[in-house]
């Protein structure tokens, strides 16, 4: 193995080394106090920084497009080889030095935000998971390994929404992005099925030919447009497009830095970051690449439209967010990968600054405000010549109600869904006799007083 | 569907109807939070509406309204008693004011009963958990094992069995208990487990969120200028839109009530709810506070408007309750099928048998407790025993923390009187013939340190405290400011507005910079919108988005070295023009400039505002060559409740320009005249100069120096000089608190930890501003000079022997009681129930409409301080330590019934030591005339000594009781 071999795979086992040490001490049953923590935070994430500048310069000085570094072979069944590799390329590359360095000023953040909050270990044991996790789903070199760190990212995204756990809204909040994410996963499992199924593999060498982004498929029109819609669907969860979009302003209820590293930055452009892996097959076939235009462009609308509306800093970010990632998915269905990855790069860094300095708004706005004499230019005032007034009003409705998102999943998709399962249920109760149970809070303690006093 | 909607059709409403909402919410809009847009941040008692009754009914009372706490958790006072912050003398101290009685003849009275009920303390039981704790916990298989030793060998041979058997046999079954709703929420809830309020509190908290917008949202809310219930009727009633799925059939609801005002809307609705008019106000109540945080901000801008900071909005409490009914009715009538069925739903409380356990637990534990066998209280009558569970049943767990509350206040009453008694009796600290300087800083505890560590440094300053608007309460209208704000209290409504204005030759450089920071102002507000909006973010974020990492980078990474280049930037483009205060007035009366305020201040009224800080003072002759006088502020990054570390003095603001013109005109030789005919004579050789300081990052700049006399300038640099070693020393005490900053640190390194929480963004606890304070004295600066309070005291210049009258006293208890009192019972509450009163932690804070903050994308407003800026507070009722007579003290106090009553119900507590004497004594109730006064003597707590400041704080983090330091050896050394 050379040497950058050995700091690719550097890069993603160190934040999970240092997950792993940290759960492992604490399954023993030694809480590690802050300073300890922010050390251990501090040193991973210099180091990993450092590899991936290193990596990254390495790679430029010597003109090399691709790094792979095989773990192993998982298993292998009769022709059947699971290969095992990560893999840095001009994709991944960006993505991971954009990671790395951005988890890195995000945890030196948290090491003051998070003084003295009772879960502050939880909360640097779950950064450093997803780190790993981002990590291995941008450098796994077949869409089996990216789904590992897909999860991690998607579940400890669920776990830092729920970080209050004490309030009932964060963890009803989490549990919803919870199940979206479940159903929008499908997408993923299923499609890596498929491309087993229809190309035999799902590793990218196996499935593209050349280099990204000059990348080819042989797939059949009919397979790249099966196994695209499929990554699209998962994509559209992770990245909080229709017809999932409605998770991510529920996703504000943790601590801010953790609302900057997943909704800023890292995890809403995963999605983004497998339809570009994926680009050839969207090149393949017009009718996914059509899907992921019309699903970014109807996400872009909505979300726009919406932010015009919201009136508190972290949800107008939150929608802000999701309209620019809704022309990624349109840049990329448009096959603009090169357009889309600088759009993407900045959009990230953007809105982490942005989700960081949220408290702010009202100390910045304030200082913008007397900077101008007391008169900002008004906003939104140019739609009023275009729309009509009975419009506008309808569209401001519109907005309020988050693009009536809510309205249309929980009548077709949840209530459906709880009507199956009451009506199970049901089925399932009425064969025994229900009457012969008292209310079951007073039973236990009337056998108890009985007991008690017999 | 028709049986409600029938009901909603017609209504000719007479008259009093109407007049009866608004009676009943003029009366529930106390009930609400008062406090205003975050971003002026007023401290006040939270429970405001309750101040008319005594303290410990009130905070009762309250927390049964608001389900909150009145007092600290049970724990938390053991915690203490284990600490020795409440020691047993204490304990017995307060029983020894309860009334005692014989429970069982001979065995136990009703003090050793409590007694034992508090220390080692009874445990609460309760319905939900009894059933694990006897079944799996094994309660009544053992004794308790942390029972005194003598219960505990009173129960050594006995059953805990049978002690609790018959505890239960004596406890009478209780009657099964069924509530009525109090509102539709309950009834629906119990009828079908779904919560409507999650259906009514997302589109609420939106609408409201939208309506109260300044500036935040890129569309404004259409048609607002009409109120919020009509705003809230057109966006509704849009056709073709889809109700969220709790909401089905609030388009119906609506259409009854589509064409009436909101006053008419309410009484529609509440009958269509099914309420009869008698429970109006109850149902109400309970409706509004269900989501107090918005309510409140609507009725404080629809009483306050001109608080809204940037954006009027025709706010109004009757709007929103009207809003509040109509989508009540929308997810009632969608749950129910109709609006008046969950009338008749009745709410159930626990099994009869589960309360009934948990008494009879009670009993048992208390039994253990005193030693009482099954057998000793066997041998009592049925009627003895009675008496003896209704005395347990009565120290309840409030009822004891109320007396844990009063011990643990008793002991910092003496942590405080005695060390000053002690004090006061010594040797006095030697005066120098003539001051090298006096500098006046504000009442503000936290100035506290710095005025210490002034004195230290320079024996011959000597420092004074006045509240922090230095007499001048004003309209302000700064160079950089979009308008002119208020800087006075609260209660005060400016008269005269004051412009800061370049001075001649200057404007150019001004305009200059007017230009420039417009031309700023234009692109970050261009960039703030192009980073999220459509078009303009694809580009602005495509381009540009990249380059934003170096900022981003620098802030988290190195605060302090990004403050200072942009520090650097800011002083190598814009220009700096030297300024002047417009404040001189000719005639008297005429210039009333724009909104009917005088432009600047005549020569008789200035004389009036020096006169009332230097008269009260005692500063009446003799000042010294310097007199400087400091306003306050605080400066932080990322933090929405910057404003609650501001000079209260100044209503939440910044206090620089005070100083300034305080200081302008005393130098005034018409003023100084004025003056001398008031008997106040101002030395031709004394110069005062303004500043400002900033408690946050401890920075003090001084304003006009250039004014100052080639005479005084030596005078100028020796206390800059001591000035700047204060301020560094301060930072280092401060730093103490900080479990960030390490107990090596030098005085420099001190100072740069707090400078750096100020440029920090992800600092949630920039400084803790008055987290601690409790106690206020009002006297001489020579009876507390050298000593070291923690900066904990509000510090008050009062010369009780220049003011035979009491006129003085009387406007200094006027401003600093209701002021300090307010912070004192803010920081109280927001410290016993942190959710309750509080605003919670600040991690997940979300800044909305630029008007207050939400725990993340949709919740109530939150009020009151967050977790983060009073965490190490310690919840005692401020102590004012008043250096004058008993009499004179009281006298005052009753003669102003809004300071009456904060002392006669006990929000407040009072000593008063003796000018001549020092002699002690603490109010015990009572009218002038038969007020009960104790006086406070003894050895308990001994007041330390210690050569500096910073001997006595080294390597501690927690509170420290009064130390005297040592200023004669450090005056042999100068």
């Amino acid at each position: 193995m050379d040497n950058l071999q050995l700091l690719l795979i550097l890069i993603v086992a160190l934040p999970g080394a240092a997950f792993l040490g940290l759960a492992l001490v604490w399954l023993l049953g030694w809480t590690p106090p802050e300073r300890v923590v922010a050390r251990i935070t501090a040193t991973t994430s210099i180091v990993t920084t450092a590899a991936a500048a290193a990596l990254a310069a390495a790679m430029v000085s010597r003109g090399t497009l691709s790094v792979r570094a095989p773990l192993g072979h998982w298993f292998t069944a009769g022709e059947y080889d699971f290969v095992l590799s990560l893999l840095v390329d001009r994709l991944s590359l960006p993505m991971v030095v954009l990671t790395t360095a951005l988890i890195g000023i995000v945890g030196a953040f948290s090491v003051r935000y998070l003084h003295r909050e009772r879960g502050y270990f939880r909360f640097f044991l779950l950064l450093h998971l997803f780190t790993f996790g981002s990590l291995l789903a941008f450098t796994a070199g077949s869409f089996d390994l990216l789904i590992g760190g897909w999860e991690l990212v998607g579940i400890t995204s669920v776990l830092l929404i729920a970080f209050f756990d004490d309030r009932r809204e964060p963890v009803r909040n989490a549990l919803r992005v919870f199940a979206t994410y479940r159903i929008a996963d499908l997408g993923l499992l299923i499609g890596v099925f498929a491309m087993h199924y229809l190309a035999e593999t799902a590793a990218y060498q196996g499935l593209f030919t050349g280099e990204w982004p000059s990348q080819g498929t042989e797939a059949s029109t009919s397979a790249a447009t099966i196994i695209g819609l499929l990554l699209l669907v998962a994509a559209a969860g992770k990245s909080a497009q229709m017809p999932f979009s409605g998770w991510l302003p529920r996703a504000m209820e943790g601590p801010t830095p953790s609302s900057a590293i997943f909704y800023g930055a890292i995890s809403v452009h995963a999605g983004a970051y497998i339809l570009l892996r994926a680009e050839p097959l969207f090149r393949a076939s017009p009718a996914a690449a059509a899907a992921v235009v019309a699903t970014g462009a109807a996400t872009a609308i909505l979300a726009t439209l919406t932010h015009r509306v919201v009136s508190d800093a972290k949800t107008s970010l939150a929608y802000a967010s999701m309209t620019q990632l809704g022309i990624i998915f349109v840049e990329i269905g448009l096959g603009f990968p090169m357009l889309a990855l600088a759009h993407m790069s900045g959009h990230t860094v953007v809105r982490t600054l942005q989700f960081l300095r949220a408290p702010s708004m009202l100390h910045d706005y304030h200082r913008m405000h007397a900077a101008a004499g007391g008169h900002l230019g008004r906003t939104g005032e140019h739609y009023h010549g275009i729309i009509p007034p009975g419009v506008r009003l309808w569209l401001y409705r519109a907005g309020l109600e988050r693009g009536f998102y809510d309205a249309l999943v929980d009548r077709f998709a949840t209530a459906p869904v709880l009507h199956l399962s009451r009506w199970l249920a049901s089925l399932e109760s009425s064969s025994h006799d229900s009457a012969a149970h008292p209310a079951p809070a007073a039973a236990p303690v009337t056998a108890l007083a009985r007991k008690v006093e017999g | 569907m028709g049986s409600w909607f029938t009901l909603v059709t017609h209504w000719n409403l007479p008259m009093s109807d109407h007049s009866s909402i608004e009676h009943i919410l003029a009366h529930l809009a106390h009930l609400l939070p008062a406090q205003g847009p975050i971003g002026v941040f007023v401290h006040h008692n939270t429970l405001h509406a309750f101040q008319h009754l005594p303290f410990e009914q009130a905070v009762c009372q309250a927390a049964k309204l608001y389900g909150a706490e009145p007092y600290m958790r049970q724990e938390a006072f053991r915690r203490a008693m284990d600490s020795g912050r409440i020691r047993a003398e204490d304990i017995d101290a307060v029983l020894a004011a309860e009334p005692q009685s014989d429970l069982l003849p001979g065995v136990l009275t009703r003090r050793d009963l409590r007694r034992a009920m508090l220390r080692p303390g009874a445990r609460d039981f309760r319905p939900e958990t009894i059933a694990w704790e006897i079944g799996e916990a094994g309660l009544t298989s053992a004794f308790r094992t942390d029972l005194p030793p003598k219960s505990r060998a009173a129960l050594a041979k006995e059953s805990p069995r049978a002690l609790f058997d018959l505890c239960l046999r004596h406890t009478p079954v209780p009657e099964p208990a069924e509530a009525k709703a109090a509102r539709p929420r309950d009834g629906v809830l119990a009828a079908t487990g779904i919560d409507t309020d999650d259906a009514v509190h997302p589109l609420l908290i939106r609408l409201a969120g939208a309506f109260l917008d300044q500036g935040l949202a890129y569309w404004p809310m259409p048609e607002r200028e009409n109120g919020f219930w009509k705003a809230s009727l057109d966006v509704l009633g849009q056709p073709f839109s889809l109700e969220p799925h709790e909401l089905d059939r609030l388009p119906e609801v609506l259409a009854a009530v589509r064409g009436l005002d909101a006053s008419a809307a309410i009484p529609a609705m509440l009958e269509t709810l099914g309420v009869p008019e008698a429970e109006w106000e109850h149902v109400l109540e309970a409706e509004l506070l269900a989501l107090p945080g918005w309510a409140g901000m609507m009725h404080r801008l629809e009483v306050e408007p001109e608080l809204a900071p940037h954006e009027d909005v025709p706010a109004s409490l009757m709007d929103f309750v009207a809003v509040r009914l109509l989508l009540t009715g929308g997810a009632v009538a969608t749950q129910m099928g109709d609006t008046v069925s969950w009338r008749a739903i009745p709410i159930r409380s626990h099994a009869p048998e589960a309360i009934r356990l948990a008494r009879a637990a009670r009993y048992f534990d208390a039994a253990q407790l005193c030693g009482l066998s099954a057998s000793t209280l066997s041998a009592s009558k049925p009627a003895q025993l009675r008496v003896l569970f209704d005395a347990i049943d009565e120290f309840d767990d409030w009822e004891r923390r109320r007396l844990l509350h009063l011990a643990y206040e008793r002991r910092h009453e003496r942590q405080i009187l005695l060390p000053i008694l002690e004090h006061a009796r010594r040797e006095p600290l030697p005066v120098p013939k003539r001051l090298a300087a006096q500098v006046f800083f504000c009442i503000d505890e936290r100035e506290e340190s710095t005025r210490r560590h002034l004195e230290e440094i320079d024996p011959e300053i000597e420092t004074y405290g006045a509240a922090g608007f230095f007499g001048v309460a004003m309209n302000y209208h700064g160079l950089d400011d979009a308008h002119a704000v208020a800087l006075c209290p609260v209660v005060v409504k400016p008269q005269h507005e004051i412009k800061e204005r370049p001075m001649e030759g200057h404007h150019a450089h001004y305009e200059r910079r007017r230009a420039l920071r417009k031309y700023w102002s234009n692109l970050t507000h261009h960039w703030w919108v192009a980073s999220r909006t459509l078009v303009r973010g694809w580009i602005g974020t495509t381009v540009l988005g990249l380059f934003t990492i170096f900022p981003l980078a620098a802030r988290v990474l190195s605060p302090r070295r990004y403050a200072r280049f942009i520090a650097w930037l800011n002083s190598s483009v814009l220009p700096e023009p030297r300024t002047e205060l417009a404040f001189m007035r000719t005639d008297a009366a005429g210039h009333a400039a724009a909104e009917g305020l005088l432009l600047g201040f005549s020569i008789p009224e200035k004389v009036d505002r020096v006169a009332s800080v230097l008269g009260p003072a005692g500063l009446r002759k003799g000042m010294a060559r310097l007199v400087v006088v400091l306003g306050h502020g605080s400066t932080s990054l990322n933090n929405p409740h910057e404003s609650a570390h501001d000079c209260g003095a100044c209503g939440g603001r910044r206090g620089g320009p005070n100083g300034r013109i305080f200081a302008a005109m005393a130098n005034h030789p018409e003023v100084r005249k004025g003056l001398r005919a008031r008997d106040i004579v101002i030395p031709d050789d004394t110069w005062f100069v303004g500043g400002y300081h900033d408690t946050c990052n401890d920075d003090i700049d001084l304003y006009d120096l250039d004014e100052v006399p080639a005479t005084h300038r030596p005078d100028l640099a020796r206390v800059r000089a001591s000035l700047d070693k204060a301020r560094a020393r301060d930072g280092h005490e401060r730093a103490r608190r900080f479990e960030a900053a390490d107990y090596g640190l030098s005085d420099e390194g001190g100072l740069h930890h707090v400078q750096e929480r100020s440029e920090h963004l992800a600092e949630p606890r920039p400084e803790y501003g008055h987290c601690t304070n409790a106690v206020c004295i009002v006297g001489r600066r020579s009876s507390t000079r050298g000593l070291f309070l923690d900066r904990r005291s509000f510090l008050v210049s009062y010369d009780a022997a220049q003011d035979p009258t009491n006129d003085a006293l009387a406007r200094v208890l006027g401003a600093v009681i209701p002021v300090c009192g307010g912070i004192s019972l803010e920081y109280y509450f927001s410290f016993v129930d942190n959710e309750g009163y509080g605003c919670g932690t600040k991690l997940p804070h979300n800044v909305t409409g630029l008007i207050g903050v939400m725990n993340g994308a949709e919740s109530d407003l939150r009020t009151g301080l967050p977790w983060q800026m009073v965490e190490i507070h310690e919840p005692v009722r401020i102590l004012f330590v008043l250096e004058t007579t008993p009499d004179r003290a009281l006298s005052t106090i009753h003669a102003n019934p809004q300071l009456w009553e904060f002392l006669n119900n006990r929000w407040i507590r009072l000593a008063v030591s003796d000018p001549q004497t020092g002699a002690m004594h603490a109010y015990r109730g009572g009218e002038p005339g038969n007020a009960r006064w104790e006086a406070i003597e003894g050895g308990d707590e001994p007041l330390f000594d210690a050569p500096t400041s910073r001997d006595w704080y080294a390597g501690r983090r927690e509170h420290l009781p009064i130390a005297r330091i040592g200023a004669a050896p450090a005056m042999a050394k100068q």
